[in-house]
C-alpha cells in the first residue's frame, strides 16, 4: 500500500545568517560560515530542504580552564595554554566555528585585562581561519570591560560577541554596530523573554540579520525537555511568521553537559556505568543531538570525539534525502 | 455585563496597609466608589488570614454593609474565614470565591454555600492543576463541580463556574482555550450555571500600560462568546466603555465598530482578519495585535506592540 507523508507548509522562514568575513569583505577569515535559511523544521528534507546543515563549534578558553573536566585538559594537551594553539587544534578537529570563552580572571587571580583578551583574540584570529564566537567571562562589568575593546580591534571581522542579556545588552550591541560584528542574545529559557529580547536589541538599530539568539538549555537528564519546548516553540513561531522569532539559534551543550556528574565524575560510580570518557562523551554527543533535533543552528562544543559524532550524525540525517 | 469589583484586594500595597490599621475609612471609601463606578457587587479578598480570621472577616463585612447594599464576594481558602464572613453577611446573597475540584474544597465550600443561601464560584481545577484545553475544562465542571452542587442540592442557578483566566505573559496557550470554555460551557446543563472570569488575570505580569488593552480586547472576545459576568476593575473606564459600545451596538466610531467586530467575529466562531481592520490606525493596530498574542498567534513579550503587525 502506498504511503503518503503528510507534509506541512510554512508560511515563515529562519533567517539566513553569515558570520565571519573574508579579506574581500573587510575580514581576515579564510572562508565564511552561513546557518538558517530553514522553511521547515529539522531534517524534513521532503517538506522544504534546508539551505545549510547545522554547524559544530568548538569552545576554547583565553587562559588553562583549571575547572574543566580532567578528560578534557587531558585529551587536548599542552594547546591550553596557548588560545593560538589551541584554535589551531580546533580547527584539526573539525570545528566549524571557534567559540573563544574569556575568563573572569588571569593566571594570577586578578581580573583579565582588556590588553590580555585582545591578544587572545588576535592570537586566535591570527591562527586559524575560521570564523570566530567571543564569549565575555558572563558578568555584566566584565563583559562590557573586555569585550568592548575586543569587538574594536576586530572591527570587519563579523565575530559574534555574547551574550547579550536583558540586564546587559546595550553595551555589546552599540559595538557590534560600530564595529561590523553580531551579538548572541540570551534568555533564560523563556519564550517570551527570548523574543522580548530580540526586541529590544533589534530596537537599537542593530539588523535582525546579525542577532543570533542564545535560548538558553539544559544537559541530558538536568532539563534539557524545557530548553528543548522552549526552542521547538521558538522554531515553529518562526516558522508561522513571527519576525521576532525567526533568529538562528545557538546552544550550548558542550558547557551544560561537562556539568553534570555523569561527566565530571570518574571514580565510585557503579560498573553498569561503564567507562568514564565513554560516558562523558555520550553525554555531550546525546545533548547536543536532541537539541538540533529542537532546530538549534550552532552546537558549542568540547570534546573533539563529540564533535566528530555530531557531524556524522547530521551528515547522516541529511543525507536521507539521498535514499528517497 | 455584571461586574464585581476587584479592588479590595490584600495585593494592592494601599490595602495592605489600610488592613493593618483597620482603617474603615478607607475600606468603605473604596467600597462606595467601586459601586458608584458600575460594581454590581464587591470581591474582598484580604487572603487566607490564618491568624486573625475570626476577627477580620467579621470586619470587613459589617465594615462594607454599613455603606453599600450590593452582595460581597467572600475570596479566600480560609474555609473557616468564610464562615465568619457569612454569619455576619445581613444584606444581599453572598458569594463564595471560591471552591474547585480540589477534593478539600470540593468538600467543604459547596456545603458552606448550601448552609447559608450563597452563591458559589467553583473554579475548574483539579488536583493536578488547571488544564489547558476547554473541554477538559468543561468536564471539571460536568464531572466534579455540577455534580457537587447537585450532592448538597445547591441550586445550579446559585453555581458560578469559573473556568479561570490566566496570563497571557507564560500561560499564553490558556488564553484562546478559555474563550471557548466560557462559550462551551454555557451549553454544558439545563438550566445552565452562570460562569464568571477574574478577567484582569490575563495581564498578569505585563507592563502596567499594557494592561488595560489587553484586558479590554480580551473582554471583547469574552463577551462575543457569551460572557455576562466578571471580576474586574470598574474603575477602567475605557473597559466599560467597551461594555457599553458592545452591549448597545453603537457604531458610532470606527474604534467601536472594530470592537464589536470583534465580538461579533468570536460569536460566529470566527477570527477577526486583516480585512476587518484599519491598518492605517495606530489604535486599530494595536487591537489587532494584541488580539494575535490572545489568540497565541504571535509569542507574547512585553514590548509586542512594537513589533511590526503580521
Amino acid at each position: 500500500m502506498p504511503v503518503e507523508i503528510p507534509k506541512d507548509t510554512w508560511a515563515g522562514q529562519v533567517r539566513t545568517i553569515t558570520l565571519g568575513a573574508t579579506a574581500a569583505e573587510g575580514g581576515t577569515r579564510s572562508h565564511t560560515v552561513t546557518i538558517g535559511g530553514q522553511k521547515s523544521l529539522p531534517f524534513m528534507h521532503f517538506e522544504h530542504e534546508a539551505p545549510y546543515p547545522p554547524l559544530v563549534a568548538l569552545e576554547i578558553k583565553d587562559r588553562r580552564p583549571d575547572d574543566w573536566s580532567a578528560l578534557l585538559l587531558e585529551r587536548w594537551g599542552d594547546v591550553v595554554n596557548a588560545p593560538g594553539d589551541w584554535a589551531k587544534a580546533a580547527e584539526a578537529a573539525g570545528a566549524e566555528l571557534i567559540v573563544l570563552a574569556l575568563s573572569l580572571t588571569d593566571a594570577n587571580g586578578e581580573p583579565t585585562r582588556p590588553e590580555a583578551a585582545v591578544a587572545a583574540t588576535k592570537a586566535v584570529l591570527a591562527s586559524t581561519g575560521l570564523p570566530l564566537i567571543v564569549w565575555g567571562p558572563g558578568q555584566a562589568e566584565a563583559d562590557n570591560e573586555l569585550l568592548v575593546p575586543v569587538a574594536e580591534a576586530t572591527k570587519g571581522e563579523r565575530i559574534a560577541i555574547g551574550l547579550c542579556e536583558d540586564k546587559n545588552y546595550r553595551t555589546l550591541v552599540a559595538t557590534a554596530m560600530a564595529n561590523n560584528h553580531l551579538v548572541i542574545a540570551r534568555s533564560p529559557m523563556d519564550v517570551n523573554l527570548a523574543k522580548q529580547l530580540n526586541i529590544l536589541i533589534s530596537d537599537m538599530g542593530l539588523p535582525l540579520d546579525r542577532i543570533l539568539m542564545d535560548p538558553t538549555t539544559g544537559a541530558l537528564g538536568y532539563g534539557i525537555e524545557y530548553g528543548y519546548s522552549v526552542m521547538e516553540r521558538l522554531r515553529l513561531a518562526a516558522l508561522q511568521g513571527d519576525g521576532m522569532t525567526q533568529l538562528p539559534m545557538i546552544v550550548t551543550p558542550g558547557y551544560e553537559a561537562w556539568k553534570t556528574k555523569e561527566s565530571k565524575v570518574g571514580a565510585g560510580m557503579p560498573d553498569a556505568w561503564g567507562s568514564w570518557e565513554e560516558r562523558a562523551i555520550t553525554w555531550e554527543t546525546i545533548t547536543a543531538m536532541t537539541l538540533i533535533e529542537s532546530g538549534a543552528d550552532i552546537v558549542v562544543l568540547r570534546h573533539p570525539e563529540s564533535v566528530r559524532r555530531v557531524q556524522t550524525a547530521i551528515k547522516d540525517l541529511n543525507s536521507v534525502r539521498e535514499m528517497a | 455585563m455584571y461586574i464585581i469589583g476587584e479592588n479590595i484586594h490584600i495585593i494592592s500595597e494601599k490595602v495592605k496597609a489600610a488592613l493593618s490599621e483597620k482603617d474603615t475609612k478607607f475600606f468603605q471609601d473604596l467600597a462606595v466608589r467601586q459601586v458608584e463606578a458600575g460594581a454590581q457587587a464587591l470581591d474582598l479578598n484580604l487572603g487566607p488570614r490564618k491568624k486573625d480570621w475570626g476577627e477580620v472577616f467579621p470586619w470587613i463585612v459589617k465594615t462594607i454593609e454599613a455603606v453599600v447594599d450590593v452582595p460581597l464576594s467572600i475570596d479566600t481558602t480560609n474555609v473557616e474565614g468564610m464562615e465568619a464572613a457569612l454569619k455576619t453577611i445581613s444584606k444581599a446573597q453572598p458569594i463564595l470565591n471560591s471552591a474547585s475540584a480540589e477534593p478539600e474544597r470540593l468538600e467543604k465550600v459547596p456545603l458552606l454555600a448550601k448552609k447559608y443561601n450563597a452563591r458559589l464560584i467553583a473554579l475548574t481545577m483539579g488536583e493536578s492543576g488547571i488544564p489547558v484545553g476547554a473541554d477538559q475544562r468543561v468536564n471539571i465542571a460536568l464531572e466534579k463541580l455540577i455534580p457537587r452542587a447537585l450532592e448538597v442540592d445547591l441550586p445550579i442557578k446559585d453555581l458560578l463556574i469559573d473556568p479561570l483566566v490566566l496570563t497571557v505573559s507564560g500561560c499564553q496557550q490558556y488564553c484562546p482555550e478559555l474563550i471557548e470554555a466560557v462559550r462551551t460551557l454555557q451549553y454544558a446543563w439545563d438550566p445552565p450555571p452562570s460562569i464568571s472570569v477574574g478577567l484582569s488575570n490575563v495581564s498578569n505580569a505585563v507592563p502596567r500600560e499594557n494592561r488595560p488593552l489587553i484586558n479590554r480586547t480580551y473582554c471583547a472576545m469574552l463577551m462575543g462568546a457569551g460572557l455576562k459576568m466578571m471580576i474586574a476593575d470598574p474603575f477602567d473606564a475605557e473597559l466599560k466603555e467597551v461594555i457599553r459600545v458592545i452591549e448597545t451596538r453603537d457604531e458610532n466610531t470606527s474604534l467601536g465598530r472594530l470592537y464589536l467586530k470583534l465580538h461579533d467575529r468570536i460569536a460566529a466562531m470566527e477570527h477577526l482578519t486583516p480585512e476587518d481592520v484599519n491598518m492605517t490606525d495606530a489604535q486599530q493596530v494595536s487591537i489587532w495585535k494584541t488580539v494575535q498574542i490572545l489568540r497565541n498567534q504571535v509569542i507574547y513579550a512585553d514590548s509586542y506592540l512594537q513589533q511590526e503587525a503580521a
